[in-house]
């Protein structure tokens, strides 16, 4: 389980999250929303040690994050696997190298094991055809599939979704979710996906939070977070259209 | 107007304590396991294909300069045959360590800070954080190392072609002869010489490597930031070279190092 409790971090000059308290239950996909710039990548990088909170307390299976030394903190990262904005895949290397770079770095396992762990995986996401191809041959959606597998290969407990449709396009969109939620199908896997996109968050969500002002606002299963007198679904569709209704009367 | 100066003297002195800090980063790490021996040989193929065109034209340009500027003063001065020997005696001291190593923080230096910038940009330096990779240890010290390493290598092939630049144009513009040109070029050529000038050229791999991937983990933000970053790259590598160069000219002349 990972919990947060009152975590606070501000870029120079800068606050972005205030005070954020929040549990991530085993084996659930928990789904943080909130407005773009609002912190939830933030705290994403502050749940994996990228970044350092000025306050507060982040634990994982109760190991703290915060304030780990770098040993702990490599063996907290052992059990967690993120998927960043852009999927973030090493330019120089191949599919098949990106995904077995974890193992391979760390000699995980031998040529054979990595051969074939490489290759269920890229199976998994649907991608078993590009072991070869390299990052700037895919396409933004692919790029994503090829970042779940190499997150996955360590086999985390926890996996961590940036945005992960941010930017793509409506079907390769539907190719993100349906993978993130065949994941969440295939084991037990424990996950927090921070998005703004509603239909994601419909789609894979046992658990909404909504990060308002640096803080956790409200925090619902997903049957509730979707009730008209959500603050949740207030904030996904009453706000939209009110922002719209002013635009146009505006126009 | 003062707000603007202030911050760019904030970022020029952020740069400048990220850049020494990698200093100290590098030496933490360099006797850490794993050592990344297989991206070691990467950078230096790398480091090699990249630099030898550039130092080898470099050497071309500087071997036909200082040998029409030998020549030049030669004839004047009614020394021709000495040409050559002068002509060598200045390239192989300063001339092609200094311009060398230019060139090098031109191309190679700025390479590196651009390519570390962009993956920090696409958070690729975050991946491998995320991995248990520590960053200055998979990226920083094959780079630092093969420039080290490479770095006399390419300033080798750079004063061959030097020196063969060198004779060509002495021979077609003022008609010395070859064995004319090497007969007095071998009289004041000194093993030292050489010896001293591969030091200076590992000393600089190792400066202009090191100033380069510090940069490239300081930077943060976009395209625009990270034009900027490559900016100061160069103009903090291309200072480095000169104080580098001057001070160790100043120690060879003190303890005569390249006379030796």
């Amino acid at each position: 389980m990972i919990r947060a409790r009152g975590v606070r971090f501000a870029f120079p000059g800068r606050p972005v999250l205030e005070d954020i308290t929040l549990d991530i239950e085993e084996s659930l996909t928990t789904v943080v929303v909130g407005r773009s710039g609002i912190g939830k990548s933030v705290f994403l990088k502050c749940i994996t040690g990228l970044l350092r909170p000025q306050a507060g307390s982040i634990t994982i299976d109760g190991d703290e994050v915060v304030g780990a030394t770098r040993a702990n903190l490599l063996a907290i990262r052992k059990r967690v696997g993120m998927l960043f904005q852009e999927g973030a895949l090493f330019d120089s290397m191949s599919v098949f190298e990106n995904v077995a770079f974890p193992l391979m770095y760390h000699k995980l396992a031998s040529g054979k094991e990595i051969n074939r762990r490489v290759q269920a995986y890229l199976d998994l996401v649907g991608m078993p055809e590009y072991s070869q191809a390299m990052p700037q041959e895919l396409s933004g959606g692919m790029k994503r599939k090829v970042a779940v597998a190499r997150a996955m290969i360590t086999e985390p407990r926890y996996l961590l979704y940036d945005e992960p449709t941010a930017g793509l396009d409506p079907a390769s969109a539907a190719v993100v979710e349906s993978m993130i939620r065949g994941l969440q199908r295939e084991g037990a896997i424990t996950s927090l996906v921070v998005t703004h996109d509603i239909d994601l968050t419909r789609y894979i969500a046992d658990r909404i939070a909504l990060m308002e002002d640096g803080r956790i606002s409200a925090d619902a299963a997903r049957e509730d977070a979707f009730q008209e007198s959500s603050a949740i679904y207030e904030h996904f569709i009453v706000n939209r259209e009110r922002i719209r209704a002013e635009n146009d009367n505006q126009g | 107007m003062s707000h603007a100066k202030s911050e760019a003297a904030q970022e020029w002195k952020h740069a400048a304590v990220s850049t020494a800090s990698m200093y100290g980063n590098f030496f933490f790490w360099l006797f850490r396991e794993p050592f990344p021996t297989r991206q070691l040989g990467q950078q230096i193929v790398r480091v090699m294909l990249e630099g030898f065109g550039i130092l080898a034209v470099a050497g071309v340009v500087e071997g036909a300069m200082f040998a029409w500027l030998a020549g030049w003063y030669g004839t004047k001065f009614s020394v021709i045959n000495w040409a050559g020997a002068a002509s060598l005696y200045l390239l192989l001291t300063a001339a092609t360590t200094l311009f060398g190593a230019m060139m090098f923080a031109a191309k190679i230096g700025t390479a590196f800070t651009v390519e570390i910038g962009s993956m920090q940009m696409s958070g690729q330096l975050d991946a491998l954080r995320l991995m248990a990779v520590e960053p200055t240890q998979y990226i920083t010290i094959p780079r630092v190392l093969a420039s080290i390493l490479s770095f006399p290598i390419l300033k080798a092939i750079s004063d061959a072609c030097s020196i063969l630049a060198a004779i060509l144009l002495a021979r077609l513009w003022f008609d010395i002869s070859v064995p004319v040109f090497l007969q007095h070029a071998l009289l004041v050529l000194r093993p030292t010489i050489l010896t001293t000038s591969y030091i200076r050229c590992a000393l600089h791999g190792f400066f202009i490597s090191i100033n380069a991937c510090g940069l490239g983990f300081y930077f943060q933000g976009g395209a625009i930031e990270l034009g900027r970053t490559t900016t100061k790259s160069i103009v903090i590598n291309l200072v480095c070279v000169l104080v580098i160069d001057t001070v160790y000219g100043v120690m060879d002349s003190v303890f005569g190092w390249s006379t030796m």
